[in-house]
């Protein structure tokens, strides 16, 4: 920016251009921080709506601070529900993202790294193929996968099928996806092809190189494609609303879809509820935001 | 960035001219290893998504309600689907969705692209201000969003410090798509301006010095630099709107109080889940799935047919 500004023509004395130069500066912060801010109202909203009294949300006027701290907002929607809390949908949300993003980073890699750099027939077409699954809606397969899962046998559960249970959430991780292959196959494709030929040389198989040179170089990208799983998985509602059964197999999303449904008009509970469920992703991202960024940058990839 | 750009000129020629080998020796073996490595991959493709786009197509010419065992019945499905009005209405509030939000969202998020690419001190602590709306679920923005749309919420008091009247943003047919709309838009703008980042800080500084030299001003620059240098981006912001526009649903679930809407915001994808796992109406649902798979791949296509009118690659 501040090449391109010198490098305008010159124009006026220089101690008026260094003042313009300064407010135009100033008027920068100003406008991006007044959106910013803007950008942030539903989450500032959010968060004061949810200290306030259920009385002082109808009487008060909306932009007000909360007169007191109502921490009890938070116990009174934690433990809103009978029979379970919100730390049983947390417990379950975080089960089926963590065992997603496992599947994810072990496949997806694997057929990455044959991707990039293994020579086999058909390479071209599979790949093709794979990245043609990135633009197809997923809603296309709803039915015909609710259906396999009803006909997969499960011995515990009620229905003695994997309908009701959360494998049907996270067990297709195990069995590759486009975005993480195409993302750690650019990684892949970017590291020294050699140090796979000294280790060939060295006896290695295509496993051993594999294992203990692309995976410990490839850190930075399989962290990416953690992370956005994870968010996926954590964010999803229509799945777990299709499979899951029983109000304490519930994620976070379908809890607190469920609790609106349970608790219309309590919004200081019920923000309450959506800024819990937000957190573990708000503070992953302030930590991780570079990890993000590249991901959608590399890949233009989102939810 | 580039994988789906370029999609379009590999599909038509798959195979390449070096890949018939004779059989045996390290080709193969090399090709067993890679079998292993793609086994996962393999399966995945052919039981869970490649597979199944077929089957649904079998499925939908079936009357199906996995108690009993599907009846055939041609395209059936299909007829009753085109005259059905609650399709129809999913269809158009489907299409209002994505005709509305793709080129306002896009038009947003390159200025905010151009406005965030400054070269200022801090600048990090504020785009994520910005990027923050990026992580967070569709269902609990929802509920935000529900309440800033109540009647008694943040947007009426702020219009009534105007003098406008209190509106029913969600309970009234014409603003409720609206209404969503603009909270969709805000959700999806974080991604679209990543992208944009990107793609201008892909662009030498050097072209804008050239440009400067020859005199053109600020918005010189932006039209004959910088926006035929981001039509890549640009063109890849909107495929993935346009196919992230059809499958909008959990907004609508959580805002149509609760998992209900009205005929004003179902969209395409509420209608599958509601004909599929609500009523079990397999055979139909599917039939619908299959029909908002054809219009997306139509356009997917027409899209991609318009990228050497109006797409510069560097």
């Amino acid at each position: 920016m501040t090449a391109r500004v010198t490098a305008a023509p010159a124009v006026g004395r220089p101690s008026a251009r260094s003042a313009r130069k300064l407010a135009r500066k100033i008027a920068v912060y100003v406008a991006l921080i007044a959106g910013g801010l803007a950008m942030m109202i539903p989450f500032l909203w959010m968060l004061t709506t949810s200290l306030k009294t259920r009385a002082e949300v109808f009487s008060s006027s909306p932009l007000s601070f909360p007169t007191g701290l109502h921490w009890e907002n938070y116990t009174k929607m934690w433990f809103a529900l009978p029979q379970v809390t919100f730390g049983t949908f947390f417990q379950n949300s975080i089960v089926i993202a963590s065992l997603a993003t496992i599947g994810q980073l072990v496949t997806c890699s694997m057929a990455a790294y044959a991707f990039a750099m293994l020579e086999f027939r058909f390479k071209r077409v599979l790949f093709a193929l794979i990245l043609a699954t990135l633009i197809i809606p997923f809603q296309v397969v709803l039915v015909p996968n609710f259906i396999l899962y009803r006909y997969l046998p499960w011995p515990f559960s009620q229905s003695g099928n994997w309908i009701g249970t959360n494998l049907p959430l996270w067990v297709w991780a195990f069995f590759g996806g486009a975005f993480g292959t195409f993302l750690l196959r650019q990684f892949f494709l970017a590291i020294p092809r050699e140090l796979a030929d000294a280790a060939r040389v060295d006896g290695a198989n295509p496993w051993q190189i594999f294992l203990r040179i692309y995976v410990p170089l490839a850190r930075p990208a399989l962290a990416t494609l953690a992370i956005f799983q994870f968010m996926w998985s954590w964010n999803d509602l229509l799945d777990p609303l299709i499979y899951l059964r029983d109000l304490p197999t519930y994620t976070t999303t379908v809890g607190l879809a469920f609790f609106q449904g349970q608790f219309v008009g309590k919004w200081p509970e019920m923000m309450a509820g959506a800024l819990v469920s937000l957190l573990p992703m708000i503070i992953l991202f302030v930590v991780a935001q570079k990890y993000f960024v590249r991901g959608i940058a590399l890949s233009g990839l989102k939810g | 960035m580039t994988a789906l750009t370029r999609l379009g000129d590999r599909a038509g020629r798959a195979t390449s001219p070096g890949q018939a080998r004779p059989h045996g020796g390290p080709r193969a073996r090399e090709s067993r290893w890679a079998l292993l490595f793609l086994a996962p991959t393999i399966v995945g493709l052919a039981v869970l998504s490649a597979g199944p786009i077929l089957a649904a197509f079998g499925i939908s010419l079936t009357k199906w309600d996995l108690m009993t065992p599907p009846q055939v019945v041609g395209l059936d499905n299909y007829a009753r689907l085109l005259s059905d009005d609650r399709f129809l209405k999913a269809l158009r509030n489907t299409a209002f969705y994505t005709v509305v939000s793709v080129p306002v969202g896009l038009t947003f998020a390159l200025g905010l692209g151009v406005a965030l690419n400054q070269q200022i001190r801090g600048i990090a602590w504020i785009r994520t201000a910005y990027f923050l709306p990026l992580v967070t679920s569709a269902t609990a923005i929802a509920l935000v969003w529900l309440w800033i749309y109540s009647p008694t919420g943040l947007l009426n008091n702020l219009l009534a410090t105007f003098g406008i009247s209190p509106q029913r943003w969600i309970s009234d047919p014409t603003l409720a798509m609206p209404s969503i709309i603009a909270m969709s838009i805000w959700q999806g703008l974080p991604a679209n301006v990543i992208i944009f980042l990107a793609g201008l800080q892909a662009i030498p500084v050097e072209y804008y010095d050239a440009a400067s030299v020859d005199g053109a001003g600020r918005r010189s620059r932006f039209r004959h630099v910088t926006l035929p240098l981001l039509t890549p981006s640009i063109f890849f912001t909107g495929i993935l709107a346009l196919i992230g526009s059809f499958q909008v649903f959990d907004q609508v679930y959580v805002m149509a109080n609760p998992g209900k809407p009205s005929e004003a915001t179902i969209t395409l994808v509420y209608f599958i889940y509601e004909n599929g796992f609500r009523n079990f109406k397999m055979g139909y649902a599917s039939a619908a799935s299959w029909l908002m798979f054809l219009i997306v791949a139509v356009f997917t296509i027409l899209y991609f047919r318009t990228q050497d009118r109006w797409v510069h690659y560097q």
